[in-house]
């Protein structure tokens, strides 16, 4: 789905006039009605819910009433959710920028005329098709038992505890496994990108005497610009989801310096918080559509379309 | 909006679409299909629903812990030959249970640890009154004191009845303390000394697993805080100080800074690398002599008998000040048995709980599983892991776990580990009360209670 997107040419012409119908052609409805019943039934209707609860004391069972805005205004006096969406941004932010980085050089070095590339290409793709689950519980493993281990027989004492053990440094090992899980898909649209684009346009580059970083920053980069914005949009949207890779890692610790706002609507369901957490999803819901509305846009200008 | 676009080009593009007639009958076909294949479905489930021609009513059980499935299936076998009319089916998804309550359809029978949680629950008006089972009357009324001081709907009501309880305190391994010629403590001091005593001789004395904070709650922080104040009488003064306690008011910062030397001694007397261990990491290495002791609770013991068949275990309960009287040991309601209400056979089901708290059951669980029995006349336990806590279970001196009291909505087990990592005693009270607080606040603006 996402090559059909990215191989539509950037152009702004007006689409042709559509024709009048009588009426709308079956196929359609055959193919959206299922769509939208689904839809609306798996997410329209538990969102309504969930809203019409945030509005209320429910525990999720036994009686409730009507308290108001009284959740979303003691949302606002709680630290632990803001401190949840702060992590949250902070890390999605640094996430995208590694995954992005990280990704293009990888595409760069698996699009040079390499030997065996294809099946280096394989191996760069194996992480993603591992669960994240796993993935994390065995850098967990890595991160408190072989590192420290590995570090304190070469000596070096100051790197013989583990970084999940520290409130302030455990978001790196967060930044790390995620971005080892997320490169590849990120990496998938860059190579596509990059196949895209015209090998004579080096070839007259090159003789014209550009260097290898010019033609870098002078031709691949202006002509991948749009998957650029789209591996940072989607990635961008995924990572302020982050739950599993987490829980698997820190479990929101130490502390609760690495606990997500996805986390934090989870912790709903025990404690009687039901409705808060509600008022919460409700809140990071909004949020989410401002900052897609506000991408949305900005890809429009690019003329890339989603 | 893509694939809109795509179809929409294909379709100009004067792609042949089908005629509507033909796509018509074929959906028409594929609906009928459908609608035969949930029926035959329908068919084949109902079937299945009865057994053929079994006349025994069959209850359901939702046993809590894991560990014991076999030896409850065990009991629910004695139970069916002595009980010929009823069939209890054994279900271990305790995560079901407020589903099922929502559907209407709870078990007959439940155990739950009974603590924060399970109380939440209760207050919701959801569980029958036992207190007119004749077990209820056989159990001790200190032990069910535990169970009710959580709360419940309406006072006087016995919405749980306590089956089995664990003791907990300091775990040592008994080779090791006679290796180095270390008595038993009885007070703070002796603690002390023994610990001196290892590290002088280059043995860790206790081993610490802060990666998992709830290592940290239930031995650093709880044994040390139940062992300076009533943890039951702190938290009814706490509780009645609302969002807006007084000064010298029962709160963390003013009760507790008295356990923090002691916290502070402990949280300091492991293994270099404990913030990176945690509680599988833990029992291999007590298991096999890494450390002297272990603030663990009985559930452990199993899991150090398997990684290390032959280490020999005792547990004694942590002195907190230097008069031996004052010594108690930390204990929580493991099991309680509860039948909800609307329930679908609930006379069958007080019949299974009456069977339980027999003493021949319930005197034999505890007895194998490293528990304590909750009946007044039960005989002591002498399981040697943990017969040393005996005396102190008859006599009721014990308390419930202070981080047990805070609701899980407080991030306090976060704000423990915190404290295990960086020792800032002060900073942790001060935050347990200012979380505690805004809880009360939460719960105003949100009109609960």
């Amino acid at each position: 789905m996402t090559q059909s997107m990215l191989a539509r040419p950037a152009t702004a012409t007006a689409p042709p006039p559509r024709p009048r119908r009588r009426s709308t052609d079956r196929a359609y409805l055959i193919m959206l009605v299922p769509a939208l019943v689904l839809f609306t039934l798996f997410l329209v209707v538990p969102t309504a819910f969930g809203m019409f609860f945030s509005l209320t004391n429910y525990a999720g069972y036994g009686p409730w009433e009507f308290v108001g805005l009284g959740n979303y205004l003691a949302m606002l006096d709680d630290p632990a959710i803001l401190q949840a969406y702060g992590f949250t941004f902070f890390f999605a932010v640094v996430t995208v920028i590694v995954v992005n980085v990280c990704a293009l050089a990888i595409a760069l070095g698996l699009n040079a005329k390499i030997k065996w590339r294809n099946g280096i290409r394989t191996v760069y793709f194996v992480p993603m098709v591992l669960s994240a689950i796993v993935v994390a519980y065995v850098f967990n493993y890595l991160f408190s038992i072989t590192l420290p281990m590995l570090a304190e027989n070469a000596g070096l004492t100051p790197l013989a505890s583990s970084i999940l053990a520290s409130e302030r440094w455990a978001w790196v090992a967060i930044v790390i496994v995620t971005a080892w899980q997320s490169i590849p898909g990120a990496t998938i649209i860059y190579l596509a990108g990059l196949q895209a684009v015209p090998g004579e346009i080096y070839e007259a580059a090159s003789l014209d005497g550009a260097g290898a970083w010019r033609r870098f920053r002078s031709i691949t980069l202006p002509l991948v610009t749009g998957y650029v914005v789209i591996n940072m949009i989607l990635g961008f949207k995924g990572f302020l989801g982050a739950y599993e890779i987490v829980l698997a890692l820190t479990a929101g610790g130490p502390g609760d310096a690495t606990t997500t706002v996805a986390m934090r609507i989870f912790s709903g369901f025990s404690g009687g918080d039901y409705s808060y957490q509600m008022a919460n999803s409700v809140v990071f819901f909004a949020i989410t559509v401002a900052i897609s509305l506000i991408q949305l846009r900005f890809l429009q200008r690019k003329g890339v379309s989603l | 909006m893509a694939e809109y676009r795509a179809a929409q080009a294909h379709t100009d593009a004067g792609a042949p679409a089908p005629t509507p007639d033909r796509a018509s009958g074929r959906l028409r076909a594929a609906a009928a299909l459908a609608v035969l294949a949930a029926l035959l479905l329908a068919t084949v489930v109902g079937c299945a629903g009865h057994g053929g021609g079994d006349e025994r009513v069959t209850i359901r059980f939702m046993q809590n812990k894991r560990e014991v499935i076999d030896y409850f299936d065990e009991v629910i076998a004695r139970f069916e030959r002595e009980n010929p009319d009823i069939h209890v089916v054994q279900d271990n998804n305790e995560a079901g249970f407020v589903p099922s309550l929502v559907r209407g359809s709870p078990p007959d029978v439940t155990t739950r640890g009974w603590a924060f949680a399970s109380a939440d629950i209760a207050k919701k008006d959801v569980f029958e009154d036992l207190s007119d089972l004749q077990a209820a009357r056989l159990i001790d009324p200190r032990v069910q004191a535990l169970v009710d001081e959580w709360g419940r709907h309406e006072q006087g009501a016995t919405v749980a009845l306590p089956f089995s309880l664990t003791a907990a305190g300091v775990i040592y391994n008994k080779d090791l303390f006679e290796q180095h010629g270390v008595e038993v403590p009885t007070t703070w001091s002796e603690f002390v000394a023994a610990c001196e005593n290892f590290k002088a001789a280059g043995v860790t004395p206790i081993y610490g697993t802060y990666k998992e904070p709830w290592t940290v709650a239930q031995g650093v922080f709880d044994y040390a805080t139940g062992g300076v104040t009533d943890i039951t009488d702190f938290f009814s003064a706490f509780e009645a100080g609302g969002s807006n306690p007084g000064p010298g008011a029962a709160t963390f910062a003013n009760t507790f800074a008295a356990a923090l030397p002691v916290m502070d001694y402990l949280r300091t007397s492991v293994q270099p690398n404990a913030p990176s261990r945690g509680y599988p990491e833990g029992n291999v290495a007590f298991a096999n002599g890494e450390a002297a002791m272990y603030l663990q609770g009985p559930w452990a013991l199993t899991e150090l008998a398997k990684a290390n068949p032959d280490v020999r275990v005792g547990t004694f309960p942590l002195p907190v000040t230097d008069n031996p009287d004052d010594r108690r040991v930390r204990v929580n309601v493991d099991m309680a048995v509860s039948i909800p209400k609307g329930a679908a056979h609930p006379r069958e089901a007080r019949r299974f709980v009456e069977f339980l708290f027999r003493g021949d059951v319930i005197n034999a669980y505890n007895a194998d599983n490293a528990a304590f029995s909750t009946l007044a006349d039960a005989p002591p336990q002498t399981d040697e892991r943990i017969a040393e806590l005996d005396p102190y279970v008859d006599a009721g001196r014990y308390y419930q776990g202070a981080n047990t009291y805070l609701s899980p909505s407080t991030q306090a087990l976060g704000h423990v580990q915190s404290y295990a990592l960086d020792g800032d005693g002060p900073a942790l009270l001060a935050t347990l009360d200012e979380e505690w607080q805004r809880i009360a606040r939460r719960n105003d603006y949100r009109e609960i209670n």
